[in-house]
């Protein structure tokens, strides 16, 4: 997410070479991934014998000025690097349903209640069982934390040992997307004894049941896992090794998957595909995510352009978000309302009033009707690919309307002082992308300022919309789908935040040197999750 | 004595500029848009995560005082501790010198092995006019061709073609020496093409200014041999020139090749910096910025010395002009 200005003129550069370059169709011994499962982008090869290393390039570390702490963990890449020593009670499957991790299984007694029967065997990388204290303790700390996870794990009354082997949660009121919010890494199960007794400290260590054990890591440079030892998965993880290089320029990825240097890389630019197509061995796939683009208008600051909701409906009628997946995500993402697009229970964006009522001619007459024919905004974006292009439709969509877009690019840092750094934010317009998570309802929570806080430098919270997404809270069954229907429509309707496209997640990977697993799509932005399943073609 | 007391005003000098250099980039970094808790926590922060975060590094008091407790640390060899990384920036910049200074290296090495021939070259057969006009060409594309754009095809042409050698990423030497140098083959390729081109130019230029003084016209009428002409009448007498440039080189390039870093991944100074910049890690920008400041003011002190000794009519002692 972090490029500079340089860094955008050598992706230029490349794409330029890149078109120089023979096309897919020239590409020798290029690879055909083998059909996978439903739900599934590729299938590991079971017969591959064990070991071997997985050498895997990202663009960016942790967020490391929160330390370690997996429950202070507020970014996906985080949680996916985070996801190697830590695991939860629970995970999602190719189809976002529940299945099984720490916790074999669970019942639910009423709709309030949760027994968590634990698995047998698990042990920390230190030697040492997990029991039903490391896990009362651990979601006990994350409650007490200052952490944004909180507000996802919804309204935990208690939490109690049920024996030695079941752990007993108990909720305040039905809440639905409990188990989804239990599947991430901010709620994983800590080693409690030790952060007690104060022998380790998470901010600065990991320890964990996971998979991987931590080697070594320089912040920001690379990170080294080997194998647990003591994990309780039998014959995993097949690899023995995992190093993670922080390679921030797009083009270093592709150089490296490439030469052979890495055999897995997640890259950000849609053109990025074209850029390997010719590359031998290299196989280009696109992951699907819950995770969504969308736009912010300000209504909080003094003056505010926004204010008016018709101007806000307007901006809304005038974006084609179907013109936006295909431009600026290659085609790759999909339009989306604010619950995310690829989630069961998910709204069908094209039947929203924004995507039904008319168009630009349509937001024409509204801003008439509101006395603002001449309207004209900043639009705040940061230079990490594809926000640019995703801007640039925009502001072609808008100017049908006869509204004038002038698109500011920064640098993060500078775009986040913007938007995040003062109430009343300092902005007109902004684009950004949340992490869409494994239930339908979660992401949600965050059209409620009151919940999250973090947005309310430039919007208010609207009772009609905060009211739906409670309701979606507690609803089951059919009922819970209207219900995240009212909460699409809301949203829709107050505008403060736009739910735009998907963004989708480029993976490439060496068919020489891999038989990576993979879901189709992924809600947590973890690309590894899989990850005790992949086997190596070679020792490495 | 006047060696003691050049070198005195040398470190009066230095310490002031490097002063200069402290208040402004300890306010520049302070003047750029972006806030260091939103950047570093994230946008989930919340007010009261922001306040600690500031608390922690100091950042919550006034900045007359925080460049105070900056200034006072510094003096005492503590360049503060890294936002991103909680990590030393002393330890992380001793992490990463080798990187850099491996690169600095070899691409001092090729300026100096294959830029000063060729400036000679080119200088004392300036006569034939179409290899004279090439040299100029190919010095002035070399050095205006941003490091960019010639990093970014290289990385291109030698991972798309698998031509043998590594196109990013760093291998330590300890680990593997030989990799470590294959490693460094293509960055310090690249990023030699300035220095070499620079040097051949600035080679040339010196060589020729020289090749008119009469000295030169009487060796020559002694029926000494070119060769001779050139390695005691000509390099001796050019080299002033082409030593300042180096060293000036040498001294931008051990304080980070920003791009090229960037560009080839690699672990090194530059890369840090740059890094920093973006999450307004301030301790990093501003001990980078004074370690890039401080190498210069080195290299230039040891410039001064070098060219006094190639020429003592020009050197710190002024005793060649006595």
């Amino acid at each position: 997410m972090r490029h500079t200005r340089p860094a955008v003129g050598v992706t230029a550069l490349v794409l330029l070479a890149a078109a120089c370059s023979p096309g897919p169709g020239a590409a020798p011994g290029a690879a055909t991934p083998a059909p996978a499962k439903p739900g599934y982008l590729a299938v590991a090869d079971p017969a591959l014998p064990g070991g071997g290393t997985l050498n895997f390039q990202v663009h960016v570390d942790t967020g490391a000025a929160t330390g370690l702490d997996p429950q202070l963990a507020d970014v996906a890449t985080s949680w996916q690097l985070m996801s190697l020593v830590y695991e939860t009670l629970v995970t999602v499957g190719p189809d976002f349903s529940i299945q099984p991790m720490l916790a074999e299984r669970w019942e639910t007694p009423d709709p309030t209640t949760y027994v968590f029967h634990l698995r047998e065997g698990v042990k920390f990388s230190n030697g040492r069982a997990m029991t039903a204290d490391d896990v009362v303790g651990s979601l006990k700390r994350l409650l007490a934390s200052k952490s944004v996870w909180v507000g996802q794990l919804g309204p935990v009354k208690s939490v109690a040992k049920d024996g030695d082997a079941a752990v007993r949660v108990t909720l305040k009121e039905p809440y639905a997307p409990f188990l989804a919010a239990l599947a991430n890494v901010p709620a994983a199960v800590l080693p409690m004894k030790e952060v007690e007794d104060k022998s380790v400290d998470l901010a600065t260590t990991m320890l964990g049941t996971g998979p991987y054990v931590v080697g070594e890591h320089r912040q920001d440079v690379s990170w080294s896992f080997r194998r647990n030892p003591e994990y309780w998965a039998q014959g995993r993880p097949a690899l023995d090794a995992v190093n993670v290089t922080i390679a921030p320029e797009e083009a270093a990825r592709i150089a490296a998957l490439q030469n052979g240097s890495a055999s897995m890389a997640t890259l950000g630019n849609v053109d990025s595909a074209g850029m390997l197509a010719g590359a031998a061995n290299v196989q280009v796939l696109s992951q699907a995510t819950t995770d969504f683009y969308y736009l912010m208008l300000n209504t909080q600051a003094p003056g505010s352009k926004f204010a008016d909701p018709r101007v806000r409906q307007a901006v809304n009628l005038a974006m084609n978000r179907t013109q936006i997946a295909e431009v600026a995500t290659g085609g790759q993402g999909k339009p989306t309302g604010v619950t995310p697009a690829g989630l069961p229970g998910a709204c069908d964006p094209a039947t929203l009033p924004s995507a039904t009522g008319g168009g630009a001619e349509a937001a024409r007459r509204l801003l008439a009707e509101a006395g603002a024919q001449n309207l004209s905004f900043t639009l705040a974006i940061y230079s990490t690919e594809p926000a640019p292009a995703v801007a640039q439709v925009i502001q072609q969509n808008l100017q049908q309307a006869g509204i004038t877009v002038k698109i500011e690019q920064t640098d993060e840092a500078t775009w986040a002082g913007k938007v995040y750094g003062k109430a009343p934010a300092e902005f007109d317009a902004a684009l950004s992308w949340f992490a869409g998570y494994a239930d339908a309802g979660m992401v949600t929570k965050w059209w409620n300022p009151d919940v999250a806080g973090f947005n309310a430098g430039f919007m208010k919270a609207d009772a009609a919309l905060s009211e739906a997404i409670d309701a979606a809270g507690k609803a089951t069954g059919a009922a819970r789908t209207e219900a995240l229907a009212k909460v699409c429509q809301e949203a829709d309707r107050d505008a403060q935040m736009i739910p735009l496209v998907t963004r989708p997640v480029t993976v490439a990977y060496r068919t020489d040197a891999l038989s990576p697993s993979l879901y189709a799509t992924e809600g947590y932005g973890n690309v590894l999750r899989l990850l005790p399943e992949i086997r190596a073609k070679k020792a490495q | 004595m006047r060696l003691a007391l050049w070198w005195s005003g040398r470190a009066l000098s230095a310490a002031a500029t490097l002063l200069g250099v402290s208040v402004l980039i300890f306010a520049a970094v302070r003047m750029m848009p972006g806030g260091f808790a939103e950047t570093i926590l994230g946008p989930f922060a919340t007010p009261e995560q922001k306040a600690e975060l500031a608390a922690r590094y100091g950042l919550d008091q006034p900045v007359f005082l925080q460049y105070g407790h900056w200034l006072a640390a510094v003096a005492g060899g503590d360049f503060g501790t890294s936002m991103i990384s909680r990590q030393p920036v002393a330890d992380e910049l001793l992490a990463r010198l080798p990187v850099t200074a491996e690169l600095t290296a070899f691409s001092v090495a090729a300026a100096l092995l294959l830029g000063v021939p060729l400036g000679v070259l080119t200088a004392v057969r300036a006569r034939p006019r179409g290899g004279a006009a090439a040299g100029r060409l190919l010095s002035g594309l070399g050095v205006s061709v941003p490091e960019f754009v010639l990093g970014s095809l290289a990385v291109f042409l030698f991972s798309r073609y698998a031509l043998g050698v590594p196109a990013g990423g760093y291998v330590p030497f300890g680990q593997d020496p030989a990799g470590n140098l294959a490693s460094m083959v293509l960055p310090s390729a690249v990023l030699s093409v300035f220095a070499l081109s620079a040097t051949a130019r600035t080679t040339r230029d010196a060589v020729l200014g020289v090749l008119v003084e009469p000295y030169v016209t009487a060796a020559v009428a002694r029926g000494e041999t070119p060769w001779f002409i050139v390695r005691h009448h000509i390099l001796r007498n050019a080299a002033g020139p082409v030593v300042t440039l180096v060293a000036t080189i040498t001294a931008y390039l051990l304080g980070g090749a920003l791009v090229v870093e960037y560009v080839f991944n690699l672990p090194g100074i530059g890369s840090y910096i740059v890094q920093a910049v973006g999450r307004r890690d301030y301790a990093v920008v501003q001990a980078g910025v004074l370690l890039a400041a401080a190498v210069f003011i080195v290299m230039n002190a040891l410039v001064d010395l070098a060219v006094g000794a190639l020429d003592p009519r020009l050197g710190v002692t002024g005793k060649g002009a006595a």
